[in-house]
């Protein structure tokens, strides 16, 4: 993308002010989805993200400047105004390039970029035919295939000249039910690190479509979810968000490096339940949050944030890890080079425990199982989060009865990861968007079928 | 390269390609952002971005391609994109470019000067200060930061259509975390406008005193009661279900307001008005993102819904004129549609007449996962809340962790009473929602 001669001057000016790091991040993305309504393909967007971000630290002190203009007198254009703002001092660091090899571990089979229209449309039209198909309640629907391919370029002060290109394709399809004069919705957005072949052994476009229609059914026949204070049993998969809100985001040193975290200063302390162990896996072969390496040049890893209820790790970037004095983790990440890096999740999951699933709904007198979880957000200081549940049913006498709507979690992460005491045996992911300072990035969040004992939930 | 450089490239690839009706849409921004933490700057940002979106119609179907490379190179790659993805429709809508020598209202504001980077940096530092002398519970993780920014937009067509706008604006955002030595709270305020004029002590101490209010706060009980929505609550409900105004959504089955207009959808007491030139908005336009010219509007009227929001197509489609709500999210978005400034209009009660009448009820101040917990299609929302009980009616004591649950159609139906002020609170860009205190009877609220 950028020669490595041209990276070494870029960063020499950079740290001609003083700087003790200097860092490039260059990219160059194609941003490809096709959208369908009404049984018909509506539009393309097809658009090409192109431009560069250069940051300086001294201490802790951080700039960050970005151009669109990736020319060699474009770069060192931005590189001069980082280094201004930083200040008037003189170089005092020496920058010498060496390529690095991180090597990949996704394997692409059909780079989406080199399949035609036509053929991307046959299989998002294979999803939402089988949405509208399946019910006659069936009023609309709506579907996305997207790809994108992500070629960055990190080259910094520390010698790191490194490059990655991350692929992913992802089908999105939503289905509206309407049962009595009651409308409701249902999705289902499967995606993957992969490209067309995901459609091949991965995902079926048809299962997509009517999983999503099936729970717009549902749900469209479903009462209102009745209010309070209850046991709730949440499915695995995507149910997995309850700990990336709850626990995940106070987690990251976005938060902890300035203490505003429920979870600063409790390193090595019980923070959840002994029954709980929950991961951050950047390096899941072919997983919709994986990455080689961080957006900083640091290689991904498998980090073990609670052991046991343990606190083990926080999940750290190189600007917050000066002021926390620790390590980076490889969980440094940005949407584009437009947005500052910071630290984030990739593949967050509480590991399986050993309680039988079954006997997780059949412990439950009267509560409510979330099967399919939609999204949430969190305080991270407070650990105040909610977040909705897409698909629920009442649970009584140990048995799961009727369907019920509009039901949202809501209450304290620490008190909630405590309150995780039963951990079952299907671990699964599921795929979202996660939106914080950095952007949006694709994460996976991840869980077998778990109990809390007790938790708010908002109905009426 | 500059945009009209690029412009010509495009143009002429345009021609040479055999294509004779497009639109090229031009954004860009460029900002300044200045972060204080612990009395020292530890963030300073300078941002360069923007790109160009290509669109053209060919066979009766719209293309579109975009990039951030304004390069001559690229000119005949995107068009001959945009063509090919044209190929790929299938939609039966009739597609439309603005005509132009429209007519478009003067925007009598001229933007204040942008801060120079030493009062940023000023003003981040004496955010810190300010922070810091408001109270003693205020601890290190409080931040203070001041951004500016510049945005450019342009559209140009192979109608006549040449458009060019030019916006700035600057911001001072205080964020206050307390802790009474048990517990930690925090608040933010933002302050917009003519920078040189921001009161940085009183955001300080509006963030701090917010923040502080929420420490020792008791989780609101289960049951059914009146509340009344802050205007920082009633705007955030409001940008949610902005949705259901579109034409576009109504005429794909996505609102239930499709085909209501002329009926009540709403108590009398409501009027909503969409103002492109709203005196508190900091991106007044005189066009949308098609290029045709905007206007003030009533959505609803004394409870009636007098129209939808529309762009050329959808306007086509429900044989009327385009209302001027043509919006792009991003310049390499398709074209959608969205309000202006959308508020609420001012009623007669005062805001303690309001409380009064809400006696025993919840005032809501905060509302949380809007963006989950509240179903667009349907209506409903069960969300995360926090604010204060009503106490003899008057704001008592705190409450956080609840949910406040309904569905926003019955909402305005039964919206008993409107406070005389409006706010237009946050950070809204071109698009953004305002409201005075709304009271709304008979809500479930889930706590303890």
């Amino acid at each position: 993308m950028i020669s490595r001669q041209i990276c070494e001057a870029v960063l020499r000016k950079a740290v001609s002010t003083g700087a003790d790091y200097a860092e490039i991040f260059a990219e160059n993305t194609l941003d490809h989805s096709i959208n369908m309504i009404s049984g018909k393909v509506e539009s393309i967007n097809d658009a090409v993200i192109a431009g560069a971000g250069i940051r300086v630290y001294k201490g802790l002190r951080s700039v960050m400047a970005t151009t669109i203009d990736t020319s060699e007198a474009g770069l060192m254009r931005c590189a001069e105004k980082a280094a201004s703002a930083l200040g008037e001092g003189k170089a005092e660091i020496e920058i010498c390039l060496h390529e690095r090899l991180y090597g990949d571990v996704h394997p692409i089979r059909i780079v989406p970029a080199t399949v035609a229209n036509a053929d991307k449309i046959a299989v998002l039209k294979e999803g939402v035919y089988a949405a509208k198909e399946y019910s006659d309640e069936i009023k609309q629907v709506t579907g996305t295939l997207l790809d994108i391919d992500h070629n960055i370029l990190i080259a910094t002060s520390e010698g790191i000249y490194a490059e990655d290109r991350q692929i992913r394709t992802r089908l999105i399809v939503t289905a509206v039910a309407e049962k009595n004069g009651e409308t409701q919705t249902g999705a289902c957005r499967p995606g993957r690190r992969m490209g067309m072949e995901m459609f091949e052994h991965e995902v079926s476009a048809r299962d997509t479509g009517i999983h999503a229609a099936k729970q717009a059914v549902t749900m469209a026949g479903a009462g209102y979810c009745p209010a309070g204070v209850m046991p709730v049993a949440i499915g695995n998969g995507f149910g997995g968000v309850i700990f990336h809100e709850a626990c995940g985001h106070s987690l990251e040193a976005t938060s902890v490096a300035y203490g505003t975290s429920q979870f600063a200063g409790k390193l090595g302390q019980q923070i959840a339940n002994p029954k709980l162990t929950a991961i951050d896996d950047g390096t899941i072969p072919n997983a919709w949050g994986s990455i080689n390496i961080d957006d900083e040049g640091t290689p991904s890893r498998k980090n073990v944030l609670i052991e046991n209820g343990i606190l083990k790790t926080y999940m750290i970037d190189k600007f917050n890890g000066r002021r926390m004095g620790m390590a980076p983790t490889g969980s440094a990440r940005r949407q584009s080079y437009a947005y500052t890096t910071t630290s984030r999740m990739t593949n967050t999951y509480i590991a399986e425990g050993n309680d039988d699933n079954d006997e997780i709904i059949a412990s439950i007198e009267y509560g409510l199982f979330a099967k399919e979880m939609g999204g949430g957000s969190v305080n991270p200081a407070t650990g105040e989060f909610n977040f909705a549940v897409n698909e629920g049913y009442l649970v009584r006498n140990g048995k799961i009865c009727e369907p019920v709507r509009g039901a949202s979690l809501v209450g304290k992460g620490s008190d909630v990861i405590m309150n995780i005491d039963m951990i079952g045996t299907n671990l699964d992911l599921g795929q979202g968007m996660c939106g914080s300072s950095s952007g949006s990035i694709p994460t996976n969040v991840g869980q077998p079928l778990i109990r809390v004992s007790s938790i708010t939930v908002g109905g009426r | 390269m500059d945009f009209s450089t690029f412009r010509n490239a495009v143009v002429e690839a345009a021609e040479k390609q055999g294509i004779a009706e497009y639109e090229l849409y031009y954004q860009s921004s460029e900002s300044t952002g200045i972060g204080a933490f612990a009395h020292e700057i530890n963030e300073f940002s300078s941002s360069v971005d923007g790109g160009v979106c290509f669109r053209c119609i060919v066979d009766g179907r719209m293309g579109y391609a975009s990039t951030e490379r304004l390069e001559p190179a690229e000119a005949a790659d995107l068009v001959a994109r945009a063509a090919s993805n044209a190929a790929s429709l299938e939609s039966d809508d009739r597609e439309f470019l603005c005509e132009g020598g429209k007519t478009y209202e003067p925007l009598e504001r001229t933007p204040a000067p942008l801060p120079a980077t030493e009062e940023l940096v000023a003003a981040a530092l004496a955010g810190q200060d300010a922070l810091y002398a408001a109270d003693p519970a205020v601890i290190d993780g409080s931040r203070s930061s001041a951004e500016c920014a510049k945005t450019e937009i342009a559209i140009v067509n192979s109608k006549g259509l040449d458009l060019h706008y030019e916006n700035s604006f600057a911001v001072f955002m205080s964020m206050a975390v307390v802790s009474d030595g048990h517990e930690m709270a925090n608040d933010y305020t933002i302050k917009s406008g003519d920078f040189a004029k921001i009161d940085i002590k009183a955001a300080a101490g509006e963030s701090v005193s917010n923040a502080k209010s929420k420490l020792g706060a008791d989780v609101a009980p289960t049951g059914t009661s009146p509340v009344v929505f802050s205007p920082e609550a009633m705007s955030s409900l409001l940008g949610t279900y902005s949705g259901v105004f579109s034409g576009e959504n109504a005429r794909r089955g996505l609102s239930l307001l499709s085909g209501k207009e002329g009926e009540k959808i709403a108590s009398d007491i409501v009027t909503l008005v969409d103002d492109p030139f709203y005196k508190d908005s900091m991106m007044p336009i005189n066009f949308d993102a098609e290029g045709s010219p905007t206007h003030r509007k009533n959505v609803i009227e004394n409870g009636k819904l007098t129209t939808l929001l529309h762009n050329l197509k959808t306007a086509a489609a429900a044989g009327i004129e385009t209302t001027g709500n043509a919006s792009k999210g991003s310049y390499d978005s398709p074209v959608g549609i969205r309000p202006f400034t959308m508020y609420i209009a001012p009623g007669t009660t005062t805001e303690e007449e309001l409380l009064k009448k809400a006696d025993g009820g919840v005032l809501i101040t905060s509302l949380g996962g809007l963006h989950a917990g509240a179903n667009v299609v349907s209506g409903d929302f069960s969300l995360q809340s926090s604010g204060y009980m009503i106490e003899g009616g008057k704001k008592g004591k705190a409450v956080k962790s609840f949910t406040v649950a309904g569905n926003f159609y019955t909402l305005l139906q039964s919206i008993a009473g409107v406070s005389d002020t409006v706010k237009l609170p946050g950070f809204g860009g071109m698009t953004a929602f305002g409201s005075p205190s709304v009271l709304v009877e008979g809500l479930s609220i889930a706590g303890k």
